[in-house]
């Protein structure tokens, strides 16, 4: 192997690193951080007690408050209870005594003013049909009449006053069904004479 | 660790070491009161409730007690008009007196026995007492008597009316037969 013919340069000289023994006691040596770590352990401390500190505080005061508004409320109960009790009892007798003027109020209520049915039907009823018997019973009323005249008119009669009574305004409304049950000739005065069913409804005011 | 490098250390992190203690101690105390809370609010709000309740029902019986007097006096009112189911010489002498003024003519004014409600039976303030009546007049006055029945001085039901004339000659005298409660106290 063939010896370099050039000298080595000074920079390679100065890459060899320097080396010297290490005498430092270090112990003695001074502490050069600029911050301690205790003072980051001090601080993270202080923060966890602030922190909890503040929790705390912040949920005494909330029960505080809370309290506050119990106390309040109580207050107000303690003031208004023997009122409220009076009412109460008063609204009591109040119901009590409503019951009385229901119980009537649906007594009265509970059947039609037979007298007013009465007056209807001889007010809407043509002349040439007369009465022979009103009927009343719980579930409707039995009409029984004569009509005057000839036979032969006596059945348009007899199908117009079936018409006249459903559609009534004051009794229509009152049936639930009106019926022709007879329409036959009496025989001795030759006329004809019905018989008519007029029938509640149910549920409604009768 | 010896208590001397026990106490070195505490000495010499004093600050951090009682900010850890005091942390314990507000952690215990954030434990053991965190319950006191829920427990308050429960009980605020039972009471919030207690209270609007009774502010409710004392704002709701502002005209109570005039609507009660009024309601008492109405009942005095429809208990002088009740019949009472013992009166029975009472009772009759009221459809003589209707008689009277219609100018009917009254057939068999009866009555029926009354029948006190089963002891199951809903409870009720008045009791029904059923009568019978026949009665002939023309047809104006037996209207007249029926109407005074039914919006007369007693609470009046008709269940049956039975009305027809009694000859076949039209325009004469008709009859009627009821039956009817009236409302009665025992």
């Amino acid at each position: 192997m063939a010896l370099p013919l050039k000298k080595k340069s000074d920079a390679a000289a100065v890459m060899v690193p320097p080396w010297h023994p290490n005498l430092r006691i270090v112990e003695t040596l001074p502490d050069t951080k600029v911050v301690r770590t205790a003072f980051f352990v001090n601080g993270a401390a202080m923060l966890l007690a602030f922190v909890l500190l503040l929790l705390l505080g912040v949920q005494e005061w909330k029960l505080h408050e809370v309290n506050k508004q119990i106390g309040d409320w109580q207050k107000q109960i303690d003031r208004d209870t023997k009122q409220s009790d009076e009412a109460k009892a008063l609204y009591a007798d109040f119901q009590s005594e409503e019951a009385k003027t229901t119980e009537v109020a649906d007594f009265v209520a509970s059947k039609p003013k037979l007298s007013s049915i009465v007056l209807r039907l001889g007010l809407i009823t043509p002349k040439k049909i007369a009465f022979d018997n009103l009927d009343f019973r719980e579930n409707g009323f039995n009409i029984r009449a004569t009509i005057k005249g000839a036979p032969d008119p006596a059945t348009t009669d007899a199908s117009n006053y079936l018409k006249q009574l459903r559609t009534d305004k004051v009794l229509g409304p009152m049936f639930h069904e009106v019926d022709l049950l007879t329409l036959v000739k009496n025989q001795s005065s030759g006329r004809m004479v019905m018989e008519i069913f007029c029938m509640y409804k149910k549920g409604a005011k009768k | 660790m010896t208590n001397e490098e026990l106490m070195l250390f505490l000495k010499k992190n004093v600050i951090s070491v009682s900010c850890v203690i005091a942390s314990i101690l507000i952690g215990v105390a954030l434990y053991a009161r965190s319950d006191q809370l829920p427990d308050a609010e429960k009980i605020l709000a039972d009471k919030a409730q207690q209270g609007e309740l009774l502010a409710a029902n004392i704002e709701d019986s502002a005209q109570l007690k005039e609507q009660h007097a009024a309601l008492v006096s109405a009942n005095s009112v429809i208990a002088d008009r009740m019949i009472r189911v013992g009166q029975l010489a009472e009772n009759l002498q009221y459809f003589y007196r209707l008689e009277s003024e219609t100018g009917t003519k009254l057939t068999d004014p009866r009555q029926n026995a009354w029948v006190p409600p089963a002891k199951n039976a809903a409870k009720t303030n008045f009791t029904l007492v059923n009568f019978n009546l026949g009665a002939q007049g023309d047809y104006t006055q037996v209207l007249d008597l029926l109407r005074k029945l039914e919006d007369g001085e007693h609470f009046c039901r008709v269940n049956t009316l039975t009305m027809k004339p009694v000859s076949v000659i039209r325009g004469g005298p008709v009859t009627i037969s009821v039956t009817f409660d009236l409302l009665a106290l025992e």
